[in-house]
């Protein structure tokens, strides 16, 4: 039994489990929107695409965060530009941009060497975190939460029907900004955690198991956050008995209740769609 | 001291509208509609109606000439919430996890307050709004559960919990039941005796007579606009779709004697299906063997 509470003992696994807490709930939150716009290879490449901005951030003596948040956002809005000013597709462009950025990063750390480990910034290194880290994803995480409660309505018609928000005089560039920047955000946040590989696995699938769960968006957001939550937390927890990756141990955990709601969803899963038929052909 | 404003128009004059390919989509476009006026947009697909719809609502602005509603400028009107719109079906994600009552409330949106927090007056309207498209019994149901036309209603409820003055709607009728259309078109009537403007753009040329009291037809400009009585005839209908309208003359056959003079059109509002009194398939060249399928008939013994 007392084994059981090892964990708790050490500072550094402590912080861990909180903040991989925190910060699973966080972007399990906005994945819904992410999953329902239709953007998580934008996830995916955003957090790529932040690690030059980490690099002149270390140059000129900023924040990490801040310069991996800046990088996200300028290699986003590139990406726009660049989609409204050819004929080429969405996924073309992400591919040609966000790996640019990713090179040029990686150009940049093996430029100019820094304390910085490119293993950390790729792989995240969660044990290792420091506390002004753990305060930038405190802040981060803060400010996030604060305006998608207050805003969560707004966003939703955004990605639902966007002739419809403008027909009622909402700002959309603003909402579309809004979203991108909090996409953003939560990237440079998770990172940490579970570095640039995994961060879309954050960001997409809790999104991805709630939305197989319920047809209520208001629904979805709280099974996503509860499922981010409790996934950030024993997955650092359990990282410590398996002596494995922290980010691994978060990423497989989310997986694995993935794929249980995939197949055992009540309404939307795989059995229940083959008793339907059954029911169906037998009527 | 209440503002009085002025009565409800809008007014297109002269509006040219180019998009950043440099392909022109409408040129010179201008046409005028007072309250209380069932407007039917007519053209073939690539005429500019949706252009000219984006124009109205302010998506896009015209490179020449200026849209007014009301006197006012477009974005002015929609600050005021004044002009609501109902989609295509094909450009709503059905699969959005929303249900009926969730999708008629946005219609409220522009009316609450920075969260968006619905008052017993918003969740009022929307329950009358449901009610007045009978959909009251499937506010629970997620929205890609419902049949074509339950889905119209949908948004033309949340039209109406808008509380708009003019409204726009994208091809009412693709895919809609017999109901529905008529539900839809006796809802619009009811709006337009309040004074409200409706512009329904729409290639159901059939429906347009019955209940529009306005046409304006376009094809990349406005070939003609005014009451339907004068704008809707052949000539015109020819000039705005060229060769791309389907014509169905009568054969001889099809209205002669023996058949009573009597024609039943069935028509799907592409390619109308022909029969005579006593049932048989109308078809070409049937002249002078009129007799065949009853001939055949008694042959085979019945």
């Amino acid at each position: 039994m007392t084994d059981l509470l090892t964990p708790f003992h050490y500072d550094y696994m402590l912080k861990a489990i909180l903040v991989s807490g925190l910060i699973g709930g966080v972007c399990a939150f906005l994945s819904c929107f992410i999953t329902l716009k239709g953007w998580s290879l934008m996830g995916d490449a955003l957090s790529h695409a932040v690690v030059p901005g980490v690099s002149l951030a270390w140059l000129v003596g900023l924040p990490f965060s801040v310069g991996a948040f800046v990088a996200g956002i300028l290699a986003a809005l590139s990406m726009g530009w660049v989609k409204r000013h050819t004929r080429l597709r969405e996924d073309a462009v992400i591919g040609v941009i966000f790996t640019s950025w990713f090179a040029l990063g990686l150009l940049l750390l093996s430029l100019y060497p820094s304390n910085l480990n490119l293993r950390t910034i790729i792989f995240g290194n969660i044990l290792a975190i420091s506390d002004p880290d753990i305060l930038q994803v405190l802040i981060i995480s803060g400010i996030s939460i604060l305006v998608l409660t207050l805003k969560w309505r707004d966003l939703l018609l955004y990605c639902f029907d966007e002739s419809h928000a403008r027909s009622l005089g909402m700002n959309t560039s603003f909402l579309h900004f809004l979203l991108l920047s909090l996409l953003a955000a939560t990237a440079v946040a998770a990172l940490q955690t579970v570095g640039a590989c995994l961060v879309v696995a954050m960001l997409v699938t809790p999104g991805a198991t709630a939305y197989l769960l319920t047809d209520r968006f208001g629904k979805m957001l709280i099974i996503a956050t509860i499922t981010g939550l409790l996934c950030g937390v024993l997955g650092a927890y359990g990282s410590y008995f398996l002596n494995g990756s922290t980010g691994g141990c978060i990423v497989v955990l989310q997986t694995l209740v993935f794929l249980v709601v995939l197949f055992l969803a009540p309404k939307h899963g795989l059995l229940a769609a083959r008793r339907q038929r059954r029911i169906a052909a037998m009527s | 001291m209440r503002e009085i404003s002025p009565p409800l128009s809008i007014e297109v004059a002269d509006v040219t509208v180019a998009y950043a390919n440099g392909i022109v989509a409408l040129r010179d476009a201008s046409f005028k509609l007072g309250p209380g006026v069932i407007c039917a947009l007519v053209g073939v697909n690539g005429s500019g109606k949706s252009t000219l719809f984006k124009a109205i609502m302010g998506f896009i602005r015209p490179v020449k000439g200026s849209v007014r509603i009301a006197g006012k400028s477009v974005e002015q009107a929609r600050r005021g919430k004044r002009i609501a719109y109902v989609p295509q079906s094909e450009e709503v994600d059905w699969t959005f996890p929303v249900n009926v009552w969730d999708v008629v409330m946005m219609g409220r949106y522009g009316h609450m307050n920075f969260m968006r927090l619905p008052s017993a007056t918003d969740k009022r309207i929307v329950a009358e709004s449901l009610d007045r498209v009978g959909m009251s019994d499937f506010k629970e149901r997620q929205i890609g559960e419902l049949s074509g036309g339950q889905k119209k209603r949908v948004f033309l409820a949340r039209a109406l919990a808008q509380r708009g003055s003019i409204m726009l709607l994208d091809e009412p009728f693709t895919g809609v039941d017999v109901t529905t259309e008529e539900t839809i078109i006796s809802l619009l009537r009811a709006l337009r005796d309040d004074g409200h403007i409706i512009l329904v753009s729409t290639h159901n040329l059939g429906s347009v007579p019955e209940f529009c009291d306005h046409v304006v037809l376009v094809n990349r400009t406005v070939l003609a606009a005014g009451p339907t009585d004068d704008v809707f005839t052949e000539k015109n209908l020819t000039l705005a779709f060229g060769g791309v309208l389907r014509q169905f003359h009568f054969e001889q056959s099809t209205i002669q004697e023996h058949d009573g003079r009597t024609v039943k059109l069935l028509t799907d509002d592409e390619r109308p299906l022909v029969f005579g009194k006593d049932g048989h398939l109308e078809y070409k060249d049937r002249e002078g063997r009129e007799k065949l399928v009853k001939e055949r008939e008694k042959e085979a013994g019945k």
